[in-house]
């Protein structure tokens, strides 16, 4: 989700997938189509604020640990409709990416900072903190940690006075589909808290879609 | 404007006659005149064969005159290169039965005129096909390939280019020692070396134990002389000796793969399609089978700046069909795994270019356009963007859907299949293109690929689509013509049915509807359809749709019910259960997920079905998977499980 810009700051660059074997177990919750809808703290000193945010899956590749979708943020004060941002995700999954960041300004102390966060990092901590996690198999743990990051805007161009230039520390609980991330952004306000819950589109269950590319 | 014929001038010089004259002056004379009109002129090939020509030129086999039989065999060989209508019409005439006897022939002329001839019309699909398996065939060809003339061992060389297409013929030819003859020839002349490397290919091409044997050859002596050879000064050779290493890497994870060597095959194949000729032509589709399916590969060629260097092959006007063929085809595969080369692609333009080449006239150029679009467009970044869902891009697409080449049809549907993933939910380009009656109407076709890529299409479309659009689709391909597609011949078709149900049933809880329309007949085809099948693609598939319906309002949950536990059944098991113990994680995830949505906590009968489920024994079964090896079933039994003890253990 889009945050209001506080200096002038450019979207950092993704990379592209990297290649490796997958450690990830798929989770039916996190599938393409499943959608999301939460919250999103951007409080500051000045005043309380959250906005509504929707999220649905796109694309998922546990192979690269890749996963992406969009992001709707529904009551942004500073503009007219709801804004909506594509972002890329990186799967923890220890093998294609470690708890360790390495780009996006984040340092390790950051990541850690950050992911202390979530309650379900912190039996995980102690490895963490020595090799970024990349000894773990997190294949059974029933937490899947990312990074998403925001690419583009969607709907509105880039002159909408918000940036996409941080990104998010994601837990995603394979439980109950709820998500939990925090905003990284050095030049917003830290630890903004996102908390997205699995959406049903007003059915007695759970519906799943699929579509696969050739 | 017209321009007079080229045809060889039969009033006035009546060549015929001179060809079949009994003086052996004039008919020596009269061969060798049309040998060198022919040479390298296709028009004039066509018009003596046209003529009759041919025959009268293979009666000369016959004569005596060691002269005028090298003069016959000349020219005959001349009639069949590179042209389909002289091969035929050299067989035709009887002649290839006596150039194989005069392989024998005592004068060494004639021996390598013939030998000469016979190479020209092994170079065609038309020659006979030459049966290794015959003990006496095997025997003569290795004769050849022994033999100290460069025309016989060219000729033994060509026969097995020519011949050696199944496992079974490389496995004999393997096994008769044809690779240590092949081999040999490797230090000989030129054409020697070029027609050794390209036969070796054929050998070992997708064949692990011809590579072994031939990688272990003369402790390695051969594959390195082979790799000397990718740095020949003939391009034809470098090319060659790349393709023979290609079948070697593609073979095994054992042989060729150094980052050196890899490196290297990419740089010299670039290289080569410079050649402004066949080389040229033939080095893309090297290049494709050197990176088809490997990452790694891909990654290589795209740090070798390989997009760039096709992006300007393409800038040439104009580019020979084969080539841009090869080309799309090269482009294909680069892009069909990596980001970072779709990305290069886009951002040089070339998608423009691809999307001109769908109306090529040569239905190559367009399968091949259809099949780079396809690889272009698993960037989900670009799908979200929108990047391929417009009228330049979609509406020629469409039209490939009438395309009198299936090859095509196949192509465009499989670009269409990912470009209609759009993640918007109206869809309104393609209909207004007119995609979806020509994509129901190859739902009908009478080929199972075009009814499987044409449901493909349909399914993805579905996926995330909204009320309207979905409706347009229904109303065109029918509640009937679903249920049948569920219960088609070919089980392939049957999944991308069942999952064209599957995503019609989500969404809105209206859309469930459409699994009930025409009296449920769809429903009925799901039902029937995972009693008979044991194919865990179709037990996934139907699973979700049955998943998706229960999570309706209470008379689709119902419905379900009715469907996994008929009341005949007297209580007792269900067919349900096969899924829930299916050997496979996701056909169990998908079944687990029918139980939750089936005891959803908020709906009135859930409690009624528990006990329903429990007397089929479904409840003890899902206490059986709160253990689980896959996580996901063992969190959804849990889940399941949850929903099912508030209403009381018992």
């Amino acid at each position: 989700m889009p945050v209001r810009v506080l200096e002038n700051t450019t979207p950092s660059q993704v990379s592209g997938a990297n290649s490796g074997r997958s450690s990830s177990q798929s989770c039916s919750l996190l599938g393409v189509g499943q959608a999301f809808s939460g919250t999103q703290n951007v409080s500051s000193v000045q005043k309380d604020e959250a906005w509504r945010v929707n999220v649905r899956i796109q694309g998922c590749d546990l192979e690269h640990g890749y996963l992406c979708g969009t992001m709707e943020a529904l009551n942004v004060p500073m503009a007219d409709t709801p804004v909506v941002t594509f972002w890329e995700g990186e799967i923890v999954d220890t093998k294609n990416y470690t708890f360790f960041t390495g780009k996006w300004e984040a340092t390790p102390e950051d990541d850690i900072r950050h992911w202390s966060k979530f309650p379900s990092f912190s039996p995980l901590l102690g490895q963490v903190e020595v090799d970024g996690g990349k000894s773990l198999d997190l294949s059974n743990y029933p937490y899947i940690f990312m990074r998403w990051k925001e690419q583009y805007f969607v709907n509105v161009g880039t002159d909408c006075g918000l940036t996409i230039a941080g990104f998010y520390y994601i837990c995603f609980s394979c439980s109950d589909g709820s998500i939990s991330g925090f905003y990284y952004d050095p030049n917003s306000s830290p630890y903004q808290k996102l908390e997205l819950k699995s959406t049903n589109d007003g059915r007695s269950g759970f519906s799943f879609s699929s579509y696969e590319l050739q | 404007m017209p321009t007079p014929s080229s045809s060889p001038s039969v009033g006035l010089d009546p060549i015929l006659d001179r060809l079949s004259s009994s003086d052996c002056e004039v008919k020596f004379k009269a061969i060798r005149e049309v040998k060198n009109h022919i040479i390298g002129n296709r028009t004039k090939k066509l018009s003596y064969i046209k003529l009759g020509a041919v025959p009268a030129v293979a009666a000369a086999l016959a004569d005596s005159d060691p002269n005028l039989i090298v003069q016959s065999a000349a020219a005959l060989g001349s009639f069949a290169c590179g042209v389909d209508a002289g091969v035929r019409a050299v067989l035709d005439a009887g002649a290839f039965p006596r150039l194989i006897g005069l392989l024998s022939a005592p004068d060494e002329k004639v021996v390598d005129a013939t030998a000469r001839s016979l190479r020209m019309i092994y170079q065609s699909q038309l020659a006979p096909k030459y049966d290794f398996f015959k003990e006496e065939n095997m025997q003569f060809l290795l004769s050849l390939l022994k033999s100290e003339n460069e025309n016989l061992t060219g000729l033994g060389a060509g026969i097995v280019i020519h011949s050696c297409k199944t496992i079974g013929e490389q496995n004999i030819l393997c096994h008769a020692g044809v690779i240590e003859k092949l081999s040999s020839l490797l230090d000989g002349s030129l054409s020697q070396r070029d027609a050794s490397l390209e036969s070796l290919a054929a050998i070992i091409k997708d064949n692990p134990a011809a590579v072994s044997k031939f990688v272990e050859l003369h402790s390695g002596r051969a594959l390195r002389s082979v790799t000397d050879l990718t740095k020949d000064r003939y391009p034809r050779t470098r090319l060659l000796a790349c393709l023979c290493l290609i079948s070697v890497k593609n073979s095994s994870t054992c042989y060729l793969q150094d980052i050196g060597i890899k490196t290297k095959l990419v740089y010299i194949l670039l290289e080569l399609l410079d050649d402004s000729g066949q080389v040229g032509d033939e080095a893309s589709f090297a290049f494709s089978s050197l990176i088809a399916e490997k990452e790694d590969m891909q990654k290589l060629a795209f740090e070798a700046n390989a997009i760039n260097k096709f992006n300007c092959l393409l800038q040439k006007c104009p580019v020979q069909p084969k080539r841009l063929e090869g080309v799309y085809l090269a482009l294909a595969d680069l892009c069909s795994k990596l980001e970072c080369c779709r990305s290069s692609f886009l951002s040089l333009q070339v998608l423009n270019l691809v999307v001109d080449a769908l109306t090529h006239e040569d239905a190559g150029v367009r399968t091949a356009a259809c099949i780079c679009l396809r690889s272009v467009s698993r960037s989900i970044k670009n799908l979200s963007a929108g990047r391929f869902m417009n009228e330049r891009v979609v509406f020629p697409l469409v039209q490939l859907l009438s395309d009198i080449s299936t090859s095509v049809q196949v192509a465009a549907l499989g670009a269409i299949s990912n470009i209609v993933v759009d993640f918007m939910p109206h869809k309104s380009t393609f209909i207004q293109c007119g995609g979806i009656k020509e994509l129901v109407q190859l739902t009908k076709s009478m080929d199972s690929s075009l009814r499987l890529n044409a449901l493909w299409a349909l399914k993805n479309m579905v996926f995330l689509a909204d009320k309207i659009c979905k409706e347009g689709i229904f109303v065109e391909i029918t509640a009937s013509s679903i249920a049948s597609l569920i219960s088609d011949p070919e089980p392939s078709v049957q999944e991308q049915a069942l999952a064209l149900v599957r995503n019609f049933v989500d969404g809105c809880v209206y859309s469930i509807e459409h699994a009930f329309a025409e009296d449920a007949i769809i429903l009925d085809a799901v039902g029937r359809q995972l009693l008979k099948s044991s194919k865990i693609e179709i037990g996934i598939q139907g699973m979700y749709v049955l998943s998706n319906i229960a999570s309706g309002n209470e008379f689709h949950k119902e419905a379900v019910m009715k469907l996994l536990f008929p009341q005949d059944e007297n209580g007792s098991h269900s067919f349900f259960e096969q899924f829930l113990q299916s050997h496979d994680s996701r056909v169990r995830t998908a079944a687990v997920w029918v139980v939750i949505n089936l005891t959803f906590p908020a709906s009135p009968g859930a409690f009624s079905r528990v006990v329903t489920l429990r007397s089929f024994g479904i409840v003890s079964q899902v206490k059986k998977m709160v253990n689980d090896s896959c996580m996901d079933v063992k969190l959804r039994a849990r889940l399941a499980l949850g929903q099912i003890i508030t209403f009381g253990d018992n």
